[in-house]
C-alpha cells in the first residue's frame, strides 16, 4: 500500500513540499488541506497588486488545485481547515468550510505549513469597515474595492500603521495610486533590523516622494465616521483623517494546531525544528513561516518568515520524509540536506531607493555581546564615468576580535542586492573583513566600480581595525554636539559649504587644511566631515602628521548625516 | 544675457558643485549658466545650492544618464 502525505497549509512552503515530495515519491497518496481560497499564491506580491502594478489576481496565483492535480497527482482540497492533529493515531481531522462536513485524514507523514497572521492588537476602532490587514489575495482584493468607490483613489486619505517592509511597500503603492499617505510607526524608526542613520536615510526618501512619515507615534484608536466606516486614526500625538488604513504592524506564526497536538515550540513561539525540518514529533515535519529558524551567526532560535526561506524549508522537508532511502545507483548521496540557519535578510524597493540587509545590525550586534568596529561608506554603483550610475551606502558590522563580518546594509538610489548578495555568500562561508577586500569580482564600467563598493566599505572597515583611521557614527556625533571637548571641521569646499554643514562646525577646505591647522585648538578631540568620507579621512591624516592626536572622521560624512543641518 | 556651458560630466563630488560655483563668480546678473553632470548627487545639490544662494533653478532634467541644470543667476 502507497504511503500516504499530509500537507496542512498550501502557500509557499507547503506547496513546495508537496511538489517536491511527489517528485521523490511518485507513488505517494499527496494531500494539501488549505483553509483558504487560494494555494500557491504570492504574498509578497500583494502590496503591488494594490498598487495596480499587478492588475488581476490570477497573475498572483502561481498554481491552482487543478494544476496540482493535473500536473503532480496531488489532491489540494481548499476551504479546509485542519482543526486537530492526532500524532498517536497519526491523523489529521479538517472541516470543509464550505459544507460544514468533518473529515479525516490518516497520514504516515505530516507536514505542517500552516503560515503566519497579520499582528491585530485590541485597539478600539481595529475592525471598523476600511481597516485592512494584507496577507491574502482576498485582503489585497478588500483593499483594492476599497480605494474606488469612485473611478479614481486620487485624493483618498491612507494611513499605514507601521513602518516595516510592508507597511512601507504598501504606503509606496497607495501614494503611486494617488493617496495621500500616512505612516504611523510606533518606534523611532522604520525597518526595524536596520540601524537608524540607514533607515532614515528610507525614511527621508519616502518624505521627499510625499509619503508622511511619524515615528515615536502610536495608535490608540480609530473612529467611524457618520456612515459607519473608518474615519479617523487617533494616535499619541494627533488625529488623521482618513479613509482607508492599513494595518502592518508584523505578523506572528500561526501554531494553535500544533500547541494542541503536543508539538513542541520554540522560544520565538514558533515551531522547534531540526535542520532536517523534523519537529519534536516522529514523522511530523514543520516548515515556512510558522516554524523556527536558526540565525547563523549566533546560532539561537531565530524567526524570519520570508518566502525565500519558506520554500527552501518546503523542499528540505521533502527531501527527508524518508531520509534513509538508498539514493542513486552507487547507494551514496545518504548525506541528509538540512537548512543551517538563515541570516535574516532582506531586501526593499521604495520609489527610487532600495534598501537591503543580512546578518546583524550594529545594534542587534550589540545586543549579542559582540565587540563590533562599523563604517558607513558611500559609493557608486557602477563606475563613476558611466552615465546612469548611482550612488549607495554600504554600512558593514564586523567583530573586532576576530575580523569577522557580522552584518551589513546597503541603501540608495542604486543596485543593491549584489552587493548584499555577496555579503551574504560571504559571511554564510565565515569570511572575515580581509576576505572580503580581495574578492576577485565582475568589473567594467557598466557594472560595477573598479574597486567595487563592496571592496571600499571592506577597506575602510580593515584602516579602522588597523587603526589608520578613527570614525565616530552620526548617532554618538549628534549626542556629542555642543561638547567643549569636541571641535567638529568641515573641510569641503566653499561651494558645497553653502549646502549646509552641521551645527557648531568650523570650515577649512582640504586644500588649506596643512597651513591653517594652528587655528584648530589640538587639546580638543577633531571630528572632521566632508560630503562622503574620503576627504575627511586625508586631512586626518593631514592633522595626524602634524602631531594632532585625537582626530576621528564622521562616517558617511553629510551623505549619512540623518539629522538637522545650518 | 549670456548662456555658459559648463561640462562637469565624470566628475564626482564635489566636481560639479565647485563648477558651478566657479562659473557663477565669472557670470553676470542674468545669465544662464547650463551644467551637464553624471554624479547623481548634483541633483540634490544643485537644488539646495539655488535655493541657498537664491540662484533661479530654470530647468533640471536627467536625459540617458546625465543631468542638466539651467541656472540663472540672480
Amino acid at each position: 500500500m502507497s504511503k500516504k502525505l499530509v500537507v496542512i497549509g498550501g502557500v509557499a512552503a507547503g506547496a513546495k513540499a508537496a511538489a517536491k515530495a511527489r517528485r521523490e515519491h511518485p507513488d505517494w497518496e499527496i494531500v494539501v488541506l488549505e483553509k483558504g481560497e487560494d494555494i500557491s499564491y504570492a504574498g509578497c506580491g500583494l502590496p503591488y497588486f494594490i498598487g495596480d502594478v499587478i492588475k488581476e489576481r490570477e497573475e498572483l496565483v502561481v498554481r491552482t488545485p487543478e494544476y496540482f492535480k493535473d500536473a503532480f497527482n496531488i489532491d489540494v482540497l481548499v476551504h479546509h481547515e485542519a482543526t486537530r492533529v492526532d500524532v498517536d493515531k497519526k491523523e489529521v481531522c479538517a472541516k470543509d468550510l464550505v459544507t460544514g462536513e468533518e473529515k479525516v485524514f490518516p497520514y504516515d507523514k505530516l507536514v505542517i505549513a500552516t503560515g503566519a497572521s497579520p499582528v491585530k492588537p485590541r485597539v478600539p476602532g481595529i475592525d471598523l469597515p476600511g481597516v485592512f490587514t494584507l496577507r491574502t489575495v482576498s485582503d489585497a482584493e478588500g483593499i483594492r474595492r476599497a480605494l474606488l468607490p469612485k473611478d479614481s483613489p486620487r485624493g483618498m486619505k491612507g494611513v499605514v500603521v507601521g513602518g516595516g517592509m510592508i507597511g512601507i511597500e504598501v504606503a509606496e503603492n497607495l501614494k503611486l495610486r494617488g493617496l495621500d499617505v500616512t505612516v504611523v510607526e510606533l518606534t523611532d524608526q522604520v525597518l526595524p533590523g536596520f540601524d537608524f542613520e540607514m533607515a532614515r536615510l528610507v525614511q527621508k526618501h519616502m518624505e521627499e516622494k510625499g509619503v508622511r512619515v511619524l515615528t515615536g507615534e502610536k495608535v490608540e484608536s480609530i473612529e467611524k465616521g457618520e456612515d459607519g466606516k473608518v474615519a479617523t486614526v487617533i494616535t499619541s500625538q494627533r488625529r488623521i483623517p482618513c479613509d482607508v488604513v492599513i494595518w502592518a504592524t508584523g505578523v506572528r506564526p500561526d501554531t494553535s494546531l500544533p500547541k494542541g497536538a503536543g508539538i513542541e515550540l520554540g522560544p520565538t513561539g514558533a515551531i522547534k525544528v531540526n535542520e532536517n525540518m523534523e519537529t519534536s514529533v516522529k514523522d511530523v515535519f514543520a516548515v515556512g513561516d510558522c516554524a523556527e529558524n536558526v540565525n547563523l551567526i549566533t546560532q539561537k532560535p531565530a524567526w524570519y518568515p520570508m518566502g525565500s526561506t519558506a520554500n527552501k524549508m518546503g523542499r528540505i522537508a521533502a527531501l527527508n520524509l524518508e531520509p534513509d532511502r538508498v539514493l542513486g545507483e552507487e547507494g551514496g548521496a545518504k548525506t541528509r540536506p538540512g537548512l543551517k540557519g538563515v541570516l535574516g535578510t532582506t531586501v526593499l524597493k521604495v520609489f527610487d531607493m532600495n534598501a537591503a540587509k543580512t546578518g546583524l545590525s550594529e545594534a542587534q550586534a550589540r545586543a549579542e555581546g559582540f565587540d563590533v568596529e562599523t563604517v558607513l561608506v558611500p559609493a557608486n554603483d557602477r563606475a563613476h564615468y558611466y552615465p546612469g550610475y548611482r550612488m549607495i551606502v554600504t554600512k558593514l558590522v564586523a567583530d573586532k576580535k576576530t575580523g569577522r563580518i557580522l552584518g551589513a546594509q546597503v541603501v540608495g538610489d542604486g543596485v543593491v542586492d549584489k552587493p548584499i548578495d555577496i555579503i551574504v555568500t560571504a559571511i554564510t562561508l565565515g569570511a572575515r573583513v580581509e576576505d572580503l577586500q580581495n574578492l576577485d569580482l565582475a568589473y567594467a564600467p557598466p557594472f560595477s566600480m573598479a574597486m567595487s563598493s563592496t571592496i571600499v566599505a571592506a577597506n575602510v572597515m580593515m584602516n579602522k581595525l588597523t587603526g589608520r583611521v578613527k570614525g565616530i557614527d552620526p548617532v554618538t556625533l549628534k549626542r556629542r554636539l555642543g561638547d567643549e571637548n569636541l571641535q567638529i571641521v568641515d573641510v569641503r569646499t566653499p561651494a558645497e559649504i553653502v549646502l549646509g554643514t552641521i551645527p557648531g562646525a568650523i570650515h577649512i577646505p582640504l586644500n588649506e587644511l596643512s597651513s591653517r591647522c594652528g587655528e584648530l585648538d589640538r587639546s580638543k578631540e577633531q571630528v572632521l566631515v566632508c560630503k562622503v568620507g574620503l576627504r575627511a579621512y586625508l586631512g586626518s591624516l593631514i592633522l595626524k602628521n602634524k602631531g594632532f592626536e585625537n582626530v576621528k572622521i564622521l562616517d558617511g560624512g553629510m551623505t549619512v548625516w540623518p539629522y538637522e543641518i545650518e | 544675457m549670456a548662456e555658459v556651458k559648463v561640462n562637469a560630466r565624470s566628475l564626482q563630488c564635489p566636481g560639479p558643485i565647485v563648477k558651478l560655483f566657479k562659473a557663477c563668480q565669472g557670470c553676470a546678473a542674468g545669465d544662464v549658466i547650463v551644467v551637464e553632470a553624471t554624479d547623481p548627487g548634483f541633483k540634490k545639490d544643485v537644488e539646495a545650492w539655488c535655493k541657498r544662494t537664491g540662484n533661479e533653478l530654470l530647468a533640471l532634467e536627467e536625459r540617458d544618464g546625465v543631468f542638466i541644470a539651467r541656472v540663472k543667476k540672480t
